[in-house]
């Protein structure tokens, strides 16, 4: 079946280098199909997908979509919103009859930990994260390093800053693992609130609270969506001290290297964790990212599905 | 006028008050030479000690500019002999950047070491959290619960992890605000023989408990104002015990008075937090001779004749005490810790709570200080005080010692 080593990708945590080398490498070619005039081609051609969306989504869920048909493979969306779900119907339920379907991948998301993975164990399909609440989204880490590795080479030795609400991120979590298993070094900067406190279960990465001393030797910076909800939640005074603080203006950026990429996993709370002026500049590298996500989410459902592409 | 004589003045250097000297002040400065055209006084063989640096002060002022001003304070400050407090209002919370520089606007015209507080919490309501990161960087020394209820367990333990970026000191009144049940006395004799609500001690030790157990998990360092008992003081000696950088101070009334003087049932002991046993009172001296308890708190808090003129229970706490302060205490004070430890407890001891330093007293230097007289008496009488206040429980006493005047940033405040 796959042509990894990893037979489900519910995480980066655990999943080898050889396995990330792998997905990186095959989504280069995968990006340069992007490209052509035709964006399309048969490697998936038979093989049904279904993207069970418990969590309201538009761009992962696009982008899964996207890579899906793009490896021409039959595609059906299921969303919690207009479905069984609704009605009371167990998760376990819901798995077993979109498995009579006889489906042979399931992208999921949740808002709870550990749905993926209790869908790979009581499945016969494959299972591909697309986020499990703050636990790993790890085609986004995939995404994000295809997308530095584009444009400053091998993740080795590269060092990525995230900033923003850390506690409550997935994609921080699957960059911690990801990026730290290629060999980079991860920082990680929020204020005291949005940091996860017990942090020996992560891997080595470094803790700030000092955005500037956060980026200042950072070949990437990340900036994590801020909920709005953390203001409720008590976590933060407002977004106007947030974006004070932790916000990623040009006045932080002094403090950077000047090619130092900007990123963001999207959608942006312009003007709260990164200004318009930056997330619009020379640096930002967050449309490429758009784009590399399809690419690298046709490489990992290609890879997971055995690499089929020539048979 | 900004020269001074003083003559037949006892100053305090090395600990303690030397022989009569003659002091020339110019523009503050403590000189050799004696200044023209300068006022003289004659001391008569008081003391001059270092100015005193206030915990515990509330101004009122914009909120509640009715009952007293700013400019009132200032006036009390300099008629009480100190040079300088820490300020958190719980009619005025500084919750923002805004209501911080008009605060420091106005302190800064007043020729004295203010130093504010600001609130953990907007409107200290205990729900969202203060844009502390801002205020810090705007001069906030710490944070305060603003005598009120600080919040759930959680949100307090959000708001120390959030505070703890700015590496501030927390300040707390603790307070089980369900135990207290609006009681305005000490549950003991006094509350059960006239039939009034009692606060237990357990209103505060349980509420102590709590934020020393946030402050070791968090690491943060605190302050607790005004405590009444022993057991708060075992709780806190302990806390240090284990590592925690955590201070404390007593309020004045609660080493003057106990329960007992609450059966005649004046409203100006109507106090927040209650006074509690003549057993807590000498608890606190305890402390103070230990070392256990840091600092002296004036907690001054003004209220108008029309809120304490009603009976007991349904005042308004609180007592003004900045004029009275020093002879109020000194005597007592000096008595049990000597003059030098006195003056420390008075003066630099609170200042390092609040993060500054303490006015500077020596020859050659800029010197703020007070004059006072420990032999003579000071009469408390509605003058004594500064602005429309008089809630005094010292009204109409005689205190033993009396302060002949402040000079404080080269400005002379006589008390007559």
């Amino acid at each position: 079946m796959s042509a990894l080593e990893t037979k489900h990708l519910l995480g980066l945590r655990g999943v080898s280098r050889g396995d990330i080398r792998q997905i990186l490498d095959t989504a280069k070619q995968f990006r340069e199909i992007l490209d052509r005039p035709v964006k399309k081609v048969p490697s998936l051609r038979g093989l049904t997908i279904v993207n069970l969306f418990f969590e309201n989504s538009t761009r992962t869920r696009t982008s899964f979509e996207l890579a899906e048909k793009r490896l021409s493979a039959d595609t059906v969306n299921f969303a919690s919103s207009n479905s069984s779900v609704q009605k009371g119907e167990t998760l376990l339920d819901t798995l077993r009859n979109i498995e009579a379907m006889k489906i042979d991948v399931v992208v999921v998301r949740h808002k709870g930990t550990g749905v993926p993975k209790f869908l790979a164990d009581n499945s016969r399909a494959i299972i591909v994260n697309a986020g499990d609440g703050a636990h790993e989204h790890p085609t986004q880490s995939l995404l994000d390093m295809f997308t530095i590795e584009s444009k400053l080479g091998s993740m080795e030795g590269k060092r990525v800053t995230i900033v923003g609400d850390i506690r409550h991120s997935r994609v921080a979590r699957s960059n911690a693992w990801g990026m730290t298993t290629m060999g980079a070094h991860v920082t990680f900067c929020g204020p005291a609130t949005l940091l996860p406190r017990n942090r020996e279960g992560f891997p080595d990465v470094t803790w700030e609270s000092d955005v500037r001393r956060a980026v200042h030797d950072a070949d990437a910076v990340i900036a994590l969506r801020l909920q709005k909800e953390r203001m409720e939640d008590s976590l933060l005074p407002s977004l106007r001290e947030y974006r004070n603080f932790f916000g990623i203006t040009h006045d932080v950026l002094e403090s950077a290297k000047s090619s130092v990429l900007i990123m963001h996993p999207g959608p942006i709370n312009r003007g709260v964790e990164l200004d318009s002026e930056i997330a619009d500049g020379p640096n930002s590298v967050i449309l490429e990212q758009v784009t590399n996500g399809v690419a690298v989410r046709m490489s990992a459902l290609y890879l997971l599905s055995g690499g089929r592409a020539n048979e | 006028m900004n020269n001074f004589v003083f003559k037949n003045v006892r100053p305090f250097a090395d600990g303690k008050f030397g022989s009569p000297v003659t002091m020339n002040v110019t523009d503050g400065k403590w000189v050799g030479e004696t200044p023209e055209a300068a006022l003289t006084v004659d001391a008569r063989g008081a003391y001059a000690m270092p100015a005193l640096f206030a915990l515990g002060m509330d101004f009122k002022e914009p909120a509640r500019d009715d009952v007293y001003t700013f400019r009132d304070g200032f006036r009390a400050m300099r008629l009480g002999g100190f040079s300088g407090g820490l300020y958190e209002s719980p009619a005025n919370p500084i919750d923002g950047i805004q209501k911080l520089s008009a605060v420091e606007q106005v302190f800064a015209r007043s020729g004295l070491n203010m130093r504010p507080l600001g609130a953990i919490s907007e409107a200290y309501d205990g729900k969202a959290l203060a844009e502390m990161m801002e205020l810090s960087e705007g001069g906030a020394v710490g944070f305060g619960d603003g005598n009120r209820d600080p919040g759930t367990p959680r949100f307090l333990r959000l708001a120390l992890e959030y505070g703890a970026m700015t590496q501030k000191r927390f300040f707390f009144l603790p307070m089980n605000y369900s135990l207290r049940h609006g009681a305005q006395v000490h549950e003991g004799v006094v509350a059960d023989t006239l039939g009034m609500k009692g606060s237990p001690r357990q209103a505060e030790t349980i509420a102590l408990f709590g934020l020393l157990e946030l402050a070791l998990w968090l690491k943060i360092p605190m302050h607790f104002k005004q405590i009444t008992c022993a057991e708060s003081l075992g709780l806190i000696v302990h806390a240090r015990a284990r590592g925690l950088d955590v201070t404390c101070d007593v309020d004045v009334h609660h080493l003057l008075f106990d329960e007992n003087d609450l059966f005649g049932l004046d409203p100006n002991l109507n106090l927040h937090p209650p006074i509690r046993t003549s057993a807590d009172r000498e608890a606190l001296w305890n402390g103070l001779e230990s070392g256990a308890i840091q600092a002296v708190s004036a907690n001054h808090t003004p209220v108008l004749r029309q809120d304490k003129e009603v009976n007991f229970e349904d005042a308004v706490p609180g007592a003004v005490s900045l004029e009275t302060f020093l002879p109020a205490i000194w005597a007592e004070l000096s008595k049990r810790v000597g003059d030098a430890r006195a003056v420390e407890l008075l003066s630099q001891a609170p200042a390092r709570v609040a993060g500054t330093s303490a006015a500077e007293f020596a020859f050659g230097k800029a010197s703020d200080f007070v004059l006072f007289d420990p032999s003579l008496e000071t009469e408390v009488a509605g003058e004594t005080f500064a602005g429309q206040v008089r809630n005094s429980p010292f009204l109409g006493r005689r205190l033993k010692g009396k302060i002949l005047g402040s000079c404080i940033g080269g400005t002379w405040t006589s008390r007559g």
